[in-house]
């Protein structure tokens, strides 16, 4: 028995015995890692049922949807008017750069809207920058914001963390540190006034 | 392999500053062990690995856990739903909850193997007193921590159980009442207790890994003791640690896994001897379940408590049979350590793990007049062994012991 005989073998060995095991540490670290992702009760409650008509008109209310902020807004016939109009200060005014700010129930005659229902936006209130709740301020121009604003500003969404800015349809504005529209969420009508997000 | 790191720049540039080259040679690859050691020195490894799951699962079941006794629908509680939300619903939950209850189990009977080893072959005696001592305080860590761990569930045997004990410090004159009160945190056991225990439950194991390593380290000084009982001077009597022992620790390892996996995959519960059935209803401080008794591990010392009439007693004896093991290396003055070469010794230590057992069942059944009897000469023979060790060596004709091995 030389050791050179022995080293090549004693290699596989090593190799194999310590590839074995790491595969079997590896199989032990699913059931942990696997513990900290969400829990089935969590899951179940991935769904969140809201009255859209209790919203009153140009008024905002954020809620709940798995844990995240949700705009609603009921915009007035002033507010959907600036929707349209300045789509040359848009990022992403198709709302088409990554999948998360489109939903299948986006076609061409809703898509600048970003809803359902014009009337009523329901969109993810989490500024897509670093994840703060962007103040609304809905107006159009400087009257009710002074100059914390831009003087084209068309009216939206203004993050009060790092200053991006949003349109009334939550799509992100030129400038923004933000890189994607607010992100569009899969919801549809259970009647007529009744939403089901998720 | 290690050899390889160990050549790497990386490798060098650490030890520069840590000297582990050093550290990791003397302590673990060409530490120089006993080439007789047999399977019985397999436990303490296993102890070790045992301490890793138990601390693993149940930093994952923390993150689920909520200590709180406030009622939730149907009369359960905060702490019992989020116990049965780990059963149910968090991922693999099952899973770590059950590692972590049967691990409770394994590591008390890997620690018992371990102190029999001990106890067996003289392993408490002169240079190793100390080292003895510090297993003690290890054996106390675990018990406490297995106790707190056990009112968690919040759970009919949890409550009764955390009652049971906290009651037994009542019992002691003057300061009983106030010890009492500082365990619970009230009156009677309730949330602010579950709220500390949980706390301590995670204090005690950090406590056990600083001591266990002053263990490991005591036991690197004084060195390993072996079946023959007798110290070694000859480096051909010892071989390196890695990579005889290692390989050896690691195949004791692989059948502990097919034991340990037994259980948690196919009798978690153990037929009611690591989870007992009463503890998946719900705490309830207005009836107690009709048969109370610790888990397996603690029944030993539950039966030396009920052995005597006076409660005081019960409580002193109780807390002496732990005692008695710190003195255990001053009583026993005998020179020959293993039970190999003492015939005397031999017989009593083995009627002692047999007695220890015979006072774990029936700590374990409801009490009856007979269990009861026996309870109590098995509890008398718990002390008369530890006395009898002073007398022995007085008598006793040891065998020769060889001179080497």
């Amino acid at each position: 028995m030389t050791d050179k005989a022995n080293e090549s073998r004693r290699n596989f060995l090593y190799l194999a015995a310590g590839g074995l095991g790491g595969v079997a540490a590896a199989a032990t670290a699913i059931p942990f890692v696997g513990s900290m992702f969400p829990a089935a009760d969590t899951l179940a409650a991935s769904k969140t049922e809201f009255d859209v008509t209790t919203v009153a008109p140009g008024q905002q209310v954020v809620i709940l949807w798995q844990g995240k902020p949700v705009f609603v807004v009921h915009r007035t016939p002033e507010l959907l008017k600036e929707v349209l109009g300045h789509d040359d200060m848009l990022k992403d005014k198709d709302s088409k750069a990554i999948p998360e700010v489109s939903q299948p129930w986006m076609n061409d005659e809703n898509r600048a809207y970003r809803s359902i229902k014009p009337e009523y936006l329901v969109s993810s209130a989490v500024c897509t920058h670093l994840g703060c709740i962007p103040g609304f301020k809905p107006t159009a121009g400087r009257k009710d914001w002074g100059d914390s604003v831009p003087a084209d500003w068309p009216g939206g969404w203004h993050c009060p963390c790092h200053g991006s800015k949003y349109d009334i349809s939550g799509r992100v504005i030129n400038g923004s540190p933000a890189p994607f529209n607010l992100h569009a969420l899969p919801y549809k009508y259970k009647d007529d006034s009744v939403i089901v997000i998720g | 392999m290690l050899n390889t790191i160990m050549k790497t720049k990386v490798f060098a540039w650490v030890d520069r500053r840590t000297g582990a080259e050093a550290l990791i040679k003397s302590q673990l690859t060409e530490y120089p062990a006993p080439k007789n050691l047999n399977y019985m020195w397999n436990f303490g490894s296993l102890a070790l690995l045992v301490l890793v799951l138990q601390i693993l699962t149940g930093i994952f079941l923390a993150m689920y856990y909520k200590p709180s006794a406030a009622f939730t629908y149907g009369h359960y509680t905060v702490a019992f739903d989020s116990v049965e939300r780990i059963m149910r619903d968090v991922n693999f939950g099952w899973l770590i909850r059950y590692m972590h209850a049967v691990g409770a189990s394994m590591f008390f009977v890997v620690v018992y193997m371990h102190i029999g080893r001990g106890l067996y072959y003289g392993s408490y005696k002169e240079p190793r007193e100390l080292l003895w001592i510090i297993g003690v305080v290890i054996l106390l860590i675990m018990q406490g921590a297995a106790f707190f761990g056990y009112l968690l569930p919040w759970g009919q045997m949890s409550f009764w159980g955390a009652t049971v004990i906290t009651n037994l410090f009542g019992a002691l004159p003057v300061i009983g009442e106030y010890l009492q009160q500082l365990l619970r945190g009230g009156f009677s056991v309730g949330d602010p207790t579950l709220n500390r225990f949980f706390s301590l439950h995670y204090l005690f194991p950090l406590l056990l890994v600083a001591i266990v390593g002053g263990h490991i380290h005591a036991l690197h000084v004084v060195h390993s003791n072996n079946p023959e009982g007798i110290d070694l001077s000859k480096d051909e009597e010892k071989i390196m640690f890695h990579p005889y022992y290692t390989i050896k620790d690691a195949f004791g390892v692989g059948v502990f896994l097919l034991f340990y996996c037994y259980f948690v995959f196919f009798q978690p519960h153990a037929w009611g001897f690591f989870l007992e059935v009463d503890n998946y209803i719900p705490a309830n401080r207005l009836a107690t379940p009709a048969h109370i008794a610790p888990v397996w591990y603690l029944t030993p010392w539950y039966t030396i408590l009920r052995s005597f009439p006076d409660k005081l007693m019960g409580v002193v004896a109780m807390g002496g049979s732990l005692a008695i093991l710190f003195a255990l290396p001053f009583l026993d003055r005998s020179k020959v350590r293993s039970a190999r070469y003492r015939p005397v010794f031999k017989q009593l230590v083995i009627l002692f793990f047999i007695d220890v057992i015979i006072l774990g069942y029936i700590g374990h059944s409801p009490v009856s007049p007979m269990l009861k009897l026996i309870g109590q000469f098995a509890t008398a023979y718990y002390f008369a062994f530890f006395f009898l060790l002073l007398i022995v060596p007085k008598f006793e004709k040891t065998k020769p012991e060889p001179e080497g091995i």
